[in-house]
């Protein structure tokens, strides 16, 4: 054998294993996985790319900032808003993919991913649930998003306000549902309201003729709303063609572009928490005018819930950069619990120790189409 | 007063079970393929109304729904269930072809139409005040009226016309319609042409109602197995009574029980039927 085919198989295999010998010269140019749980098929995928949109921007966003010195890349897994598949997803996220950081919505399947999230100290963030039992899962789960007893907290009093006394109330049988009648069962009294029947519904349910003859017979003020996605439209198509006249009101998840477009729709009430694109900070009115320009409508809640969850991401893994220190989810929990206050869409954000952000509340009303905070 | 509502509010939901069911029914009932894909061709149908509808032409759209119906149940005969069966496929392999089409065509109508809910906006939904308490849309009448008619023409033709006739000996012996001259193989396509028409209605009336979204198909397959079951395997009769009888069953529970259990009654007739009475309404017993 001659020399120098010695020195090219010697060349060859230092090439080859040189990633191996030196993981940090591979890991520096390595994307930062930015893992998202969201339902990306099924009746809930409106959902995914609402969601998907405002994480998205907040990367392009990032890049061109140059806020890191890796870049950020999505790894989408679909979990069709079901628990179980946002358990594979979680588990395929952090043992396959590595992922730094992951964005989940849905109450349900943020309560059966968090485990997942504390024990791989995963960083998991929900921009789109409002279970109040979210709050506190894990040292792993923070929620970018008030939670439905803030919403709830904030809507009760308005209702009273107006009249509205005698609640009825049209739940999907899930966390989320079973929590929002928690809330108004033990809150509503205490207002001088009454939660005059509450009807449960399954999420795979469509027809809702039947329903409204039940909720008409409780003779309600208000129909309060708590299901998602595309059954919480036909319900509101269901209760407006069968003869529900009252108003209609709900959470934050009526804000989505379908909802708002029904003509069934108009008048209906709902809360959410508190956006200024026009006035407010620098990085909210660059949000508003670049999602605009982009997608070519003005941002909803949940894009911006979003966006904020990428951009807290990028703002804690700068500091970490800055410190030499490993993008990790302890040492961005480390970084969180230190900074503390933010600056993302929406103004000034502050973070408990659960990593629960505080926002405001406001009240909206589906007028012609658009949503029109009134309170 | 909420007995009579739950009872008027089931037959029109029963109604278009029934039709969607009779439709799947007719299918499996000649050719033994389980259509799994049927409803995808619901959602077909439904949307490409939905499309000419927004466009301001829905007579138009009905058509086309009904054309875009047959094409795909036609497409599917051809393209994916002959080629199969020409290589002796197993149900097992059909169902699995038969699925995996559907959830193509639910991401490509989400990709197409958009991933949320849609809906025609009519007034022929909106339910007016009746009888005290007792509100009915007028769409109650066109979907009863529309039931009848379909079921009445297919009656006739299945039992009055020679292609008829065909399709029904298509089911008990292929072998000797063969040695009658009838090809399997165009009756099998009569077969889909139909059975796939019959879900455009169904589709249509869908839309004007509870309205629709990417994945109304699955919702649609339930309920048309469940009604090809418990009216009896291979019954078109069968199929559209257990279709009416499940949409009233889940109506009507409301009356007794909570709203979380409405679809639930469905499929506990279901079994009911299973257990005490596994050949259905209209089945034969088989015995072995």
């Amino acid at each position: 054998m001659s020399g120098p085919q010695i020195a090219r198989r010697a060349l060859l295999g230092t090439a080859l294993a040189a990633p191996f010998a030196h993981p940090s010269l591979a890991q520096a140019t390595d994307p930062y996985v930015i893992g998202t749980l969201f339902p990306m098929s099924g009746p809930n995928a409106e959902y995914g790319t609402l969601f998907t949109n405002g994480a998205a921007l907040a990367i392009e966003h990032a890049r061109a900032d140059n806020m890191l010195r890796r870049p950020m890349r999505i790894q989408a897994e679909d979990t069709q808003a079901l628990p179980q598949q946002g358990v594979i997803g979680m588990t395929k996220l952090v043992n396959v993919d590595k992922a730094h950081y992951v964005l989940v919505g849905f109450t349900a399947v943020s309560k059966a991913v968090a485990p997942v999230a504390d024990r791989a100290k995963t960083i998991a963030v929900n921009g789109g649930a409002v279970g109040p039992d979210l709050s506190g899962l894990s040292p792993y789960f923070w929620n970018v998003i008030p939670l439905a007893h803030l919403e709830t907290q904030a809507f009760i009093p308005f209702l009273m306000g107006r009249n509205l006394k005698r609640i009825a109330l049209v739940y999907v049988d899930d966390p989320l549902g079973d929590a929002i009648l928690g809330l108004l069962r033990t809150e509503l009294p205490k207002a001088g309201g009454e939660l005059v029947g509450s009807f449960s519904v399954p999420r795979t349910a469509q027809q809702f003729g039947p329903v409204a003859a039940r909720v008409r017979q409780s003779r309600p003020d208000a129909v309060y709303i708590a299901s998602f996605g595309a059954q919480q439209a036909q319900i509101i198509k269901g209760m407006r063609d069968n003869g529900i006249r009252v108003p209609l009101v709900g959470y934050s998840a009526l804000s989505i572009p379908t909802v708002t477009a029904m003509p069934e729709a108009e008048g209906v009430i709902f809360t959410s928490q508190k956006f200024d694109y026009t006035g407010g900070s620098e990085v909210t009115r660059r949000f508003a005018t670049d999602f605009k320009a982009k997608y070519g409508s003005d941002p909803g809640t949940y894009n911006a819930n979003y966006y904020n969850a990428v951009r807290l991401f990028a703002l804690l893994a700068k500091e970490l950069e800055a410190e030499g220190a490993e993008v990790n989810g302890e040492n961005l929990r480390r970084t969180l619990l230190r900074v503390r206050e933010f600056d993302l869409v929406g103004g000034k954000a502050t973070f408990d120790d659960k990593g629960d952000m505080s926002a405001e509340i406001q009240v909206n009303e589906i007028r012609g189409g658009r949503v029109v905070p009134i309170a | 007063m909420l007995f009579l509502q739950l009872l008027l509010q089931g037959l029109q939901t029963g109604a278009l079970y029934a039709l969607t069911a009779a439709g799947f029914a007719l299918i499996f009932g000649a050719t033994r393929i389980f259509h799994f894909a049927h409803g995808a061709t619901f959602a077909i149908a439904g949307y490409v109304f939905l499309y000419f509808w927004n466009a301001g032409q829905p007579w138009p759209g009905a058509l086309a729904a009904i054309a875009a119906a047959v094409v795909f149940g036609l497409g599917m005969e051809r393209f994916v269930y002959r080629p199969i069966q020409r290589h002796e496929g197993s149900f097992f392999t059909v169902f699995v072809a038969a699925f995996g089409v559907a959830v193509v065509v639910q991401n490509l109508i989400g990709m197409i139409a958009g991933r949320g809910f849609a809906s025609v906006d009519t007034p022929l939904s909106m339910a007016n005040e009746v009888l005290p308490d007792v509100f009915l849309a007028p769409i109650f009448w066109i979907a009863i009226a529309v039931a009848i008619v379909l079921f009445v023409a297919l009656s006739a033709f299945l039992t009055r016309t020679h292609a008829g006739v065909g399709l029904r000996a298509l089911a008990q012996n292929p072998d000797l319609l063969r040695a009658y001259g009838l090809s399997s193989n165009r009756l099998s396509m009569l077969a889909f042409a139909l059975g796939s028409a019959m879900a455009a209605p169904a589709a249509i009336l869908t839309a004007m109602t509870t309205g629709l979204n990417e994945a109304v198909g699955h919702h649609v397959m339930l309920i048309s197995m469940a009604a090809t079951i418990v009216g009896g395997v291979g019954s078109l009769r069968g199929a559209a009574l257990a279709g009416l009888m499940l949409g009233v069953a889940e109506s009507v529970a409301l009356q007794f029980v909570d709203t979380q259990w409405a679809e639930g009654v469905s499929f506990l007739v279901l079994f009911a039927f299973i257990i005490f009475r596994p050949s259905g309404i209209f089945g034969v017993a088989q015995t072995r």
